[in-house]
């Protein structure tokens, strides 16, 4: 199992990807890797491979949730990738990718996103909503490496 | 839209005619990914007047780098962008050579440009298959559930597909084997760079560069297989809807060959003459930067030519940058076999200069195969193996500017210190911006054919996103991962900032009218 962490610890609330891999680390077992980036879309293709069970910790800005909630999914819920954007090649289609050229992608992909207020001003605190947030993230994360299957079945992520 | 807003929507759209302007926002709601923005302006009866394109600028950087030692410079930039860490690393590293008055030994200059080199090879094939290819290797007009990276694979075949991943992987490899990780790249210091080259090491770099020659090669081919030889696609690269006569500019050797790494900047007329040459550190006579009140984008120009508006031809400032507009500014390319393909580029297109910004993504294939030689050339270098690659700054550092050619286009360092060289102040002014202006052209042109009135049609979104991503616009530094289409939000607004209608597309790929 590998635990994704995004975000650019420079920017605000993107930092929370940074933040969260180092608590994770200390509570992780041997079998489950952290890896904390920066990189965006394409150039996170080698961390999508060589694990049976890949947790991709990220922010979004989706406008349509108070700053602090938490997303849970599989991929396999988001919109296939025919009919996205022509043009951008984003997690989803990366991982769509190297199932087409038969890469060894991990076999489940399980998404834990927190809304963000603000990921674009460089060296500002993170929002309190936000790090409230951590703490039941760290919660979810525990749960998953103790099954060891992520359970998101349901999409709330109460469930975890 | 809901229907029992619609009354309302009359009665509203009937009283802004009132006004002199609305105001459509087509709104990125995430920063998921990209952060196109594009902001319409109709007049008074309801026509477009004026459509702008803007990316989110990350905030704070000019506070944030104040009173940091200049050194940490290369670091912090490129960790920053998360799209291009490489070519903001250079910029830095060059800055800094200049801050220190300092001048690298060659072989560090040599490694330097073999290391972008080798970066340039990854992000231009990366691009032509990935992210342009749904456009381009499928087609703009193929169903929409074709245009992705999935149709590219399709069209180009898996073993194709398996070929970019392979030599992607060997490229950053290599990158990381000199530079440390390729996301937080640290091997240029002032005055040189971190690690020399072992001649174990060279041997590596000549391998992977042969290799990337061969690369090119068959990209060209498929370029010239898929594209070329579709007359469809080369009527559509011809065609008007894309097409701007504006200047061009692009950094040139001491021949005025195309160079990503180091020389003068050179910007050509839209006629195609060489309007000036310049040395970076005369970039502030040449270069300024337009601010519109209501965008907090700064439209860059020529400072001598003037801004007079956004408008084409010799008389306006305009320029634009990136591929094609460095090939425009140079009088051809520096490698035998990236000059073949310069050469049938332009006997194909009708000479030079070439306006068409859909040629953007042939003029990437040129300079992919320029990247790869320009590669095996310094990888066969003897003297890239030499062990001195670091001049000790000694010199009071005072102000430094560094600019390197990045995929995307011109960018420029310039950073102020103090005697202790502690920055006092920095400015940074990006690729995208360089085409900031001609792209909004693009985007009004399509605006103007698509919206009239207050209603939104569908088809309004893809068009207006064609427009502006035919130049590659970086979409900021915090472009991320998570899922999707982009998410894009058009109001329809009246002056005093009240919401007529909203059509926006959620990053799940919905699209809803409220």
């Amino acid at each position: 199992m590998r635990i994704l962490c995004l975000g650019n610890d420079l920017l605000a609330d993107d930092s929370l990807g940074s933040i969260v891999a180092e608590q994770i680390r200390q509570l992780a077992p041997p079998n489950v890797e952290v890896v904390s980036t920066a990189e965006s879309g394409f150039h996170l293709l080698d961390y999508v491979l060589d694990t049976r069970c890949l947790v991709v910790v990220d922010t979004v800005v989706s406008g349509s949730a108070p700053p602090g909630t938490i997303y849970a999914f599989h991929d396999h819920e988001l919109q296939v990738v025919p009919g996205g954007s022509p043009h951008y090649v984003g997690l989803n289609e990366t991982l769509a990718l190297a199932r087409q050229l038969g890469l060894s992608v991990a076999e489940e992909v399980v998404f834990l996103a927190v809304e963000a207020a603000d990921c674009l001003t460089l060296g500002a605190e993170v929002h309190p909503a936000v790090q409230e947030a951590i703490p039941r993230l760290l919660g979810m994360l525990r749960n998953l490496m103790h099954d060891g299957t992520p359970a998101v079945a349901a999409k709330d992520p109460a469930t975890l | 839209m809901p229907e029992g807003k619609k009354s309302t929507l009359q009665q509203q759209e009937g009283a802004a005619k009132a006004n002199a302007q609305r105001h459509i926002t087509i709104d990125p709601i995430t920063r998921l990914e990209g952060h196109g923005k594009v902001d319409i302006f109709l007049d008074g009866t309801g026509k477009v007047e004026r459509a702008y394109f803007q990316v989110p600028e990350l905030r704070g950087f000019e506070k944030f780098v104040q009173g940091r030692p200049a050194e940490e410079m290369p670091q912090i930039t490129s960790r920053i962008c998360g799209v291009c860490p490489t070519a903001h690393h250079m910029a830095a590293t060059k800055a800094l050579d200049d801050l220190y008055h300092v001048d690298p030994p060659p072989a560090a200059k040599k490694i330097r440009e073999l290391i972008y080199s080798t970066f340039y090879v990854e992000d231009h094939a990366l691009h032509f298959y990935f992210l342009g290819g749904p456009d381009f290797v499928v087609g703009p007009e193929a169903p929409a559930a074709q245009r992705n990276v999935l149709g590219v694979i399709a069209k180009v075949g898996v073993e194709t597909g398996k070929k970019v991943i392979a030599m992607r992987r060997r490229l950053r490899d290599l990158i990381a084997l000199v530079g440390g990780k390729v996301a937080h790249p640290v091997f240029g210091l002032p005055g040189g760079v971190a690690k020399r080259l072992t001649p174990e090491m060279q041997k590596q770099f000549q391998e992977v560069a042969a290799d990337a020659v061969n690369f090119a090669e068959f990209t060209l081919q498929v370029f010239e297989d898929v594209v070329l030889k579709n007359s469809d696609y080369v009527s559509l690269i011809l065609s008007d809807a894309y097409t701007h006569r504006t200047y061009y500019m692009g950094m040139v050797d001491d021949s005025n060959q195309v160079n990503f790494y180091d020389g003068s900047i050179r910007v050509v007329t839209p006629e195609g003459a060489e309007w000036k040459k310049f040395r970076p550190q005369e970039y502030l006579d040449n270069i300024a930067e337009h601010v519109e009140p209501w965008s907090y984008v700064k439209f860059c120009y020529l400072k001598p030519v003037g801004w007079k508006g956004f408008n084409e031809g010799a008389d306006s400032g305009i320029y634009s940058v990136a591929p094609l507009a460095r090939l425009n500014a140079a009088d051809g390319m520096a490698t035998p076999l990236a000059q073949q393909a310069y050469a049938k580029f332009y006997s194909t297109l009708g000479g030079k200069p070439v306006h068409n910004t859909l040629a953007n993504h042939w003029a990437r294939v040129v300079e992919l195969f320029y990247a790869a030689e320009r590669m095996k050339e310094l990888a066969d270098d003897p003297e890239i193996t030499e062990a001195n690659v670091r001049t000790l700054p000694k010199a009071t550092p005072t102000e430094g500017v560094g600019i390197v050619e990045a995929p995307r286009g011109t960018l420029i360092h310039h950073y102020w210190t103090d005697e202790r060289g502690i920055v006092k102040k920095a400015n940074l002014i990006v690729a995208t911006q360089g085409n900031a202006a001609r792209m909004a052209m693009s985007v009004e042109k399509a605006a103007k054919a698509l919206i009239s009135g207050p209603d939104i049609p569908e088809g309004v979104l893809n068009k207006v996103e064609m427009a502006f991503r035919a130049y590659d616009p970086c979409h900021g530094c915090a472009t991320h991962s998570l899922p999707g289409s982009m998410p894009l939000m058009i109001r329809l607004r009246r002056q005093n900032g009240d919401t007529l209608a909203t059509l926006r597309r959620d990053f799940n790929g919905s699209v809803h009218r409220e």
